[in-house]
């Protein structure tokens, strides 16, 4: 063997060695590199038979960058290998989606981060940006837990008796398509809204209409004197979107986007009152005793209970509107992705 | 070239790449009929029109043969160690099988085609 066919086949014996680097270690890793390697020098071969000389190291190199790089090579000659396989991926898609965004966000948001917050001593940006911190990490671990016990799954092929257990009577009920909301529920909000703003602005001056017998040693105190004009606008945005949506039926996307922007709204109001609330504490009401009575230890206890309760009602109404935002941003978001170039249904669903 | 052209000939070589799949293993069947090693068959296949590179050739032969279809066997020639392979009995059965489904599949498309052109 001349000098020249020994530095090609090292050439050759070097591209193989990286190629095994990447190929899994099984009992065929010989196998499929003594074929691979047969297959190359065959090629040298035939090359140097129709040129008539031996080839020179650049042209085998030309061979080898044809054949790929060692990596993609034993990608391909190796064994096809999956973390989590196409008959479970449907599966882990889905886990996968409602842990991370309907049971870990919301978790962080609405748990953690009021925690996080009284922890802060009223300090938003810390807790925020603490809130954010831990649910990254968070995200992470859950993402990884849940790809970890899928490729288990998968490894063991423990899906495999699921397959076969499924019943196709025990399919849910073909789903109605997404109507506009109805004209008799349309009308009911505008009538409710109206009523509402009625109510709101008959309040400064028949107190009974929420405070009922009470309002005879009751008055609003001064946080409800303050947001007063705050919720009058809220309510008037109300009926405003209740009009446009009865005037305008054919405008599919603003129902969900006014209900967005009324739930954003009402969460910015709530925010600041809690705020003011945060900055004296011992000293929130919002209602007070009326003067006849100022000095009477039974009223002054009632006062205090019914100023609790407006805090707790306060509190719970930012969290469910807080989770509503969060369900109609979604909702809105979908009714985007689905409005350019949204799949066409079978015409059997299309026609319910 | 524009981004909609690029987009019709990704999609073109993928739906190439589909129906060359099922007729490869037919092909690299067919020419087994008679034993070769690797190389030459890959030689023969691309003189036949259907080339295919080792990435492709090898891993179905593997397949082909833990499907029982083929059989190989590692032999000396021309100094070197080469494997060799060829049809098994079961594989000329099924290679059978397949080229009257092929056959009825041409006579359909074509039917269909005809169809379509009236």
């Amino acid at each position: 063997m001349t000098n020249s066919s020994r530095r090609n086949m090292e050439l050759i014996d070097r591209y193989l060695q990286a190629v095994r680097f990447w190929l899994p270690k099984t009992n065929r890793q010989e196998d499929v590199l003594a074929e691979l390697g047969e297959d190359l020098r065959s090629q040298i071969e035939d090359r140097e038979t129709e040129l008539g000389q031996p080839l020179d190291q650049a042209e085998i190199a030309t061979i080898l960058k044809r054949c790929g790089s060692p990596m993609l090579v034993a990608g391909r000659l190796g064994p096809q290998r999956h973390l989590i396989g196409p008959a479970l991926f449907p599966i882990y898609e889905f886990v996968l989606k409602m842990v991370l965004l309907w049971i870990l966000v919301p978790v962080f948001i609405f748990i953690l981060g009021p925690v996080n917050l009284a922890y802060s001593g009223g300090n938003w940006g810390a807790a925020i940006l603490n809130t954010f911190g831990n649910l990254w990490s968070g995200l992470f671990i859950a993402a990884g837990i849940v790809t970890l016990v899928f490729a288990i799954i998968e490894r063991t092929s423990a899906h495999l008796g699921a397959e076969c257990k499924w019943d196709p009577l025990k399919l849910p009920p073909v789903r109605q398509q997404e109507r506009k909301p109805s004209l008799l529920k349309v009308l009911c909000e505008f009538g409710f809204a109206i009523f509402g703003l009625v109510w709101l602005l008959l309040l400064p001056h028949a107190p009974f209409l929420i405070l009922g017998p009470a309002a005879v040693f009751l008055k609003a105190g001064p946080i409800l004197h303050q947001f007063y004009p705050a919720f009058v606008l809220l309510s008037v945005v109300s009926l405003v979107r209740s009009g446009i949506t009865l005037a305008r039926p054919q405008w599919s996307w603003f129902p969900l986007l006014s209900q967005l922007l009324h739930s954003v709204l009402m969460l910015i109001v709530l925010n600041f009152m809690i705020e003011a609330i945060g900055k004296s504490p011992l000293a929130f009401q919002f209602v007070v005793l009326r003067d006849a009575v100022r000095d009477s230890h039974k009223y002054i206890q009632t006062a205090a209970i019914v100023n609790i309760s407006i805090l707790l009602s306060v509190v719970g109404t930012w969290i469910g509107v807080s989770i509503a935002a969060v369900v109609q941003t979604w909702q809105f978001i979908r009714y985007l992705r689905k409005q350019p170039s949204g799949p066409q249904r079978p015409a059997s669903i299309a026609t319910q | 070239m524009t981004n909609s052209t690029t987009v019709g000939l990704e999609i073109l070589e993928n739906l190439k790449l589909e129906l060359r799949r099922g007729c490869l293993i037919v092909a690299v069947l067919a020419q087994l009929r008679s034993e070769q090693y690797g190389y030459t068959l890959r030689k023969a296949l691309a003189d036949d029109g259907l080339a295919i590179d080792e990435g492709t050739l090898y891993p179905l032969l593997r397949r082909l043969e833990a499907q029982g279809l083929l059989v190989s066997q590692w032999r000396e020639e021309d100094k070197r160690n080469k494997r060799f392979y060829r049809l098994s009995p079961t594989g000329e059965l099924i290679l059978k099988q397949l080229l009257e489904e092929w056959e009825s599949i041409n006579q359909s498309l074509n039917r269909i085609l005809q169809e379509a052109s009236l």
